[in-house]
């Protein structure tokens, strides 16, 4: 049986998170969305999503607290950060913040695919 | 070796089948990660070190999404290593911390808002102000400031104007709302929102400040044309990196503005970044608009009596010797859009450039005078020859009859195989030499010529003279130390992200990889010239090329951003941990990134390699493989899924039909694809001296034996197999990951024999060298140990060379004892040909059937 493979986009900006959700919808990835962290908590306490992509610049709360918010919501959750102005300190103080990695905007689609593919790896081998 | 793992098989507590599994997914995991990682941050060093050595123009935006990219998947390598190893190395952490605390602080210097000027005059543009201007803008400054050509006089309004005006009208805000109602699939909506946004700003008032700047600047341009000329306003977009710079250049210009409209025509092409297009193009991306700023330019209007476009290559094909010109009567984009009739040129490259084809709109009435198009063509490569790649080239020609140059550009997408066109003159004058080899992957760009020298080993390396080509059939990092002196480096094997290509980018050495028979071809002491950009070795010294290639032109040289990048370099790429058995290969001595990546990706190896022996199972956990017909037992270790689910475990034997593991059921194809026959004879020197070595090395007697001799462990899941062989005197490790991501696809296998004295056990890891070398792996042997390497290739692939390699693991041994007998070698050499092919044929055969 294929596992299925549950997406959770959170980004403030809505065209972007439409776009990325109708295309990562054509290559088989179940995608939920959020515009903000209050919104992103909930989903993921549910359990539904096994890889968040999240945008560090948010409306209500800067990335970096809502990854530690999501992180205790589900420690083992594998967040991809998003940056479009790439900060080496910010993208490692994600990582050290347990981000299992970290995406630059302008996203190439295939880097991401292949980003979540193993995302997906390590949430299918940590279940 | 033995020893090693035997104390590190005794030191480890034994655990249970489960808590063996757990700890092998999680070693597995973070093993994987760290590869993936490593190859990620070799490629971005190499392609920084490329960028950085080009001369083509990048911004802030490139450096730091370079390194952040970089430093997050050293930043993995690091975490997943420490993993790995179960807590040790902790203290790459604290180096690794260092290392980036450094390079951020050199980042950090930057002033970004260096740029603050809104206005900018055409004669203080050139590269080194990208960043405020725009590319665009930026190109037809260095053509006037620096190729010393005619372009029409005028200013830049900088992307600080354009940012001072978006901010004063306070209507992002407003634009971002409209753009979140909006549905980029849904065209008519698209238009609209795309229309009302243009508007929106188009309405917007000039903020005050920049308004006077304005029409203080046209006043000068007014001042020095003796009139009030009309002009046209031409947009230079930045803030879209050049990793992607595909869009820029496609926003609006407006002609024969008069200078009442040029406030107007400005917020036009400010507006532009608003196309229905452009909003798309960001938004598939995640580009925030706001953050994409416009550079315009101001320049005056040439009255042209025709005008049009001059490529300096023929488009299609940058070998042909020809250089294309487009012209039309008047001035506008006819040409460009190839809506009327133009004559279309011919014009050989070599000086005096002969027109040699002219098809023209109307015979009585030729755009331009020969000798015009032959100015024209000199022009074109003077500014090919600035900018180091073929150009795209507006051009108009005035009613005085002089050139002037509106706009240049690289040919398509800049490759980053375009080499300077001094060189690809001097190319064709060698054009008739035959090269002694062709081919390979350009590791390092340059031309150099020197005499060969082989190096195979640390004696050649101390032989190794000054200003030779180093020759080699592996890039080991070894030979780094050698390229301060090297005039150029050939290696038979290897990719451009390998650490001695690194290396040798860094010292500006040529290097030339992957050609295959290099060493054949070459003899100790011939003295050739490596065009490794070109990827030819031609015998001899060829002075032209090497003269070209003395001309490189960087024009980003110098700048800051330039400086900044070579400085941050320095912590990034310099390799100082080259000798995984020197005693200073530790986390406290890594010094750089690579340092780092070198260190991690070693000992990754090395700690997964290990885990079997390092997590000994218990008896039990072990399922013995139950098979008749083959020397030695089997034991199989399941860690996740490798065994079908309805397999009966109460049985401490498994068969063969209940494993699915791929990776193992390819190598045990090999394995069993022939029956083994048993011992060859062994002639009376072989036997002696393996009889003389056991007797000297306790370690080696059959009769000590250790709890892993004769143990032949496999480790399983699904896709993944590690196995462990002792056979006879030799020791081997086969590993395999199976994977639908190319980066976590892979083979790898580690050989060391004991017995037999040193002469011949080296002889025997060059003859298994030599076999997998033929089936594609990269070998490198050091002393009588060999590793091999497949990886990042599809899977029927890997499955193919792991039957063969399981083949050798039985075979090969064979060989061993008969290694004193030239005679005997050959025909059992011969015979694992013969057997090799046929297991291959049958593959393929079956993967048709």
């Amino acid at each position: 049986m294929k596992r299925p493979r549950n997406i959770l986009l959170v980004d403030d900006e809505e065209d972007f998170l439409a776009t990325m959700a109708r295309r990562l919808g054509r290559r088989e990835f179940e995608v939920r969305t959020a515009t903000r962290c209050t919104d992103a908590v909930p989903i993921v306490a549910s359990g539904w999503p096994q890889v968040v992509v999240l945008d560090v610049m948010l409306p209500d709360t800067d990335g970096i607290a809502c990854l530690g918010r999501i992180k205790q919501a589900a420690p083992r959750l594998p967040v991809i950060m998003l940056t479009g102005h790439a900060s080496m300190q910010a993208s490692l103080q994600g990582m050290e913040q347990g981000a299992s990695d970290y995406c630059l905007k302008p996203i190439e689609i295939d880097e991401l695919v292949e980003k979540l593919i193993i995302a997906f790896n390590e949430a299918g081998a940590s279940a | 070796m033995l020893d090693f793992l035997a104390r590190l098989f005794r030191s480890q507590p034994r655990l249970a089948p489960e808590a063996v599994q757990s700890a092998f997914r999680d070693h597995y995991r973070s093993f994987r990660a760290l590869i993936t990682a490593n190859n990620n941050a070799l490629e971005l060093m190499s392609a920084t070190e490329d960028m950085l050595s080009s001369g083509r123009p990048f911004g802030m935006a490139f450096v730091r999404g370079e390194m952040t990219a970089l430093t997050v998947n050293v930043y993995k390598m690091v975490r997943s290593l420490i993993a790995l190893s179960d807590g040790r190395y902790q203290e790459l952490d604290e180096r690794f911390k260092k290392i980036t605390d450094q390079i951020e602080a050199i980042l950090s210097r930057q002033p970004e808002a260096a740029g603050s000027a809104q206005i900018l005059d055409l004669t203080v543009i050139d590269r080194r102000v990208v960043d405020q201007v725009g590319a665009k803008m930026a190109n037809l400054g260095e053509i006037r400031n620096h190729v010393g050509l005619l372009v029409p006089d005028g200013f830049a309004i900088t992307a600080a104007a354009a940012r001072h005006f978006m901010e004063s009208t306070r209507i992002q805000d407003e634009i971002n709302r409209r753009l979140k109602t909006l549905d980029v699939a849904d065209l008519e909506s698209l238009y609209l929102v795309s229309t009302a946004i243009q508007e929106l700003i188009a309405a917007a008032p000039l903020p005050a400040d920049l308004d006077t700047l304005l029409h203080e600047h046209y006043g000068h341009l007014a001042e020095r044309c003796g009139g009030a000329p009309a002009v046209s306003l031409r947009s230079s977009a930045l803030g879209e990196d050049s990793r992607h710079g595909s869009f820029a250049g496609q926003y609006r210009t407006r002609l024969n503005v008069a200078a009442e409209a040029i406030v107007e025509a400005y917020k036009e092409i400010v507006a532009s970044k608003y196309q229905s297009q452009a909003i798309v193009y960001r938004q598939q991306r995640g580009y925030r608009h706001q953050d994409v700023f416009m550079g315009v330019g101001c320049l005056v209007m040439v009255d042209a009596v025709c005008s049009g476009v001059a490529y300096s290559h023929a488009p299609e094909d940058e070998r042909s010797p020809w250089l294309v010109i487009h012209a039309a009567h008047g001035l506008g984009n006819q040409v460009v859009d190839g809506s009327s009739a133009y004559d279309l040129l011919h014009i050989l490259r070599e000086s005096p450039h002969t027109v040699a084809v002219a098809h023209l709109a109307d015979p009585a009435a030729p755009c331009l005078s020969e000798d015009q198009a032959r100015e024209l063509a000199r022009q074109a490569l003077l500014i090919e020859a600035h900018f180091g790649t073929p150009q795209d080239i507006e051009w108009a020609l005035d009613r005085q009859g002089r050139l002037v140059i509106l706009q240049a550009r690289p040919i398509g997408a800049p490759s980053k195989e375009a080499s300077p066109p001094r060189l690809q003159a001097a190319r064709s004058l060698v054009e008739g030499q035959t090269p002694l080899l062709a081919g390979g992957v350009t590791a390092s760009r340059g031309v150099g010529a020197g005499a060969v020298h082989k190096v195979t080993c640390a004696l050649d390396v101390l032989n190794f003279p000054r200003d030779a080509v180093l020759a080699v059939e592996t890039p080991y990092p070894e030979w780094a130390v050698l390229l301060d002196r090297a005039a150029a480096v050939v290696s038979e094997s290897g990719q451009a992200a390998t650490h001695l290509a690194t290396v040798a980018r860094e010292f500006g050495v040529p290097a030339l990889f992957d050609l295959p028979g290099a060493l054949k071809q070459l003899e100790n002491g011939q003295t050739v010239t490596v065009d490794a950009t070109a990827r030819r070795i031609y015998d001899g010294r060829v002075e032209p090329l090497l003269e070209a290639a003395r001309h490189r032109p960087n024009l980003m040289e110098g700048s800051p951003i330039h400086n900044l990048l070579q400085e941050a370099l320095t912590l990034i790429t310099p390799l100082h941990l080259t000798e995984p058995d020197s005693p200073f290969f530790k986390p406290v001595s890594c010094r750089t990134l690579h340092d780092i990546t070198r260190f991690c990706h070693e000992k990754a190896l090395t700690e997964m390699f290990n885990f079997g022996h390092r997590y000994g199972a218990k008896d039990k956990s072990a399922k013995q493989l139950y098979v008749v017909g083959m020397p030695a037992q089997w034991w199989v270790i399941n860690l996740e899924d490798g065994f079908r689910p309805d397999t009966d475990l109460t049985t401490p034997f498994i068969r063969i039909e209940d494993i699915v593991s791929e990776p193992m059921l390819a190598i045990w194809r090999g394995m069993t694809a022939v029956p083994w026959q048993g011992p060859p004879p062994v002639s009376m020197k072989g036997l002696g001296s393996i009889i003389a070595q056991s007797a000297m090395n306790p370690q080696l007697d059959p009769a000590v034996r250790s709890r892993m001799a004769g143990r032949n462990y496999f480790l399983l899941s699904r896709h993944y197999c590690n196995l462990s062989v002792r056979l006879g005197y030799h020791f081997a490790l086969a590993e395999a990951s199976f994977s639908e991501l190319l980066t976590e696809s892979y083979v790898n296998f580690q050989f060391q024999g004991g017995a037999a004295d040193e002469r011949r056990r080296r002889r025997r890891v060059q003859i298994l060298g030599d076999l997998l070398r033929e089936i594609d792996f990269r070998v490198e042997i050091k002393g009588d140990a060999l590793s091999a390497r497949i990886e990042k290739r599809p899977v029927p692939y890997l499955k193919e060379r792991l039957v063969v390699l399981g083949y050798l693991l039985i075979h090969t041994r064979q060989v061993d004892m008969v290694m004193d007998e030239e005679g005997y070698i050959g025909r059992y050499l011969d015979r694992i040909h013969a057997d090799i092919a046929r297991i291959r044929q049958e593959m393929n055969e079956g993967d048709q059937t």
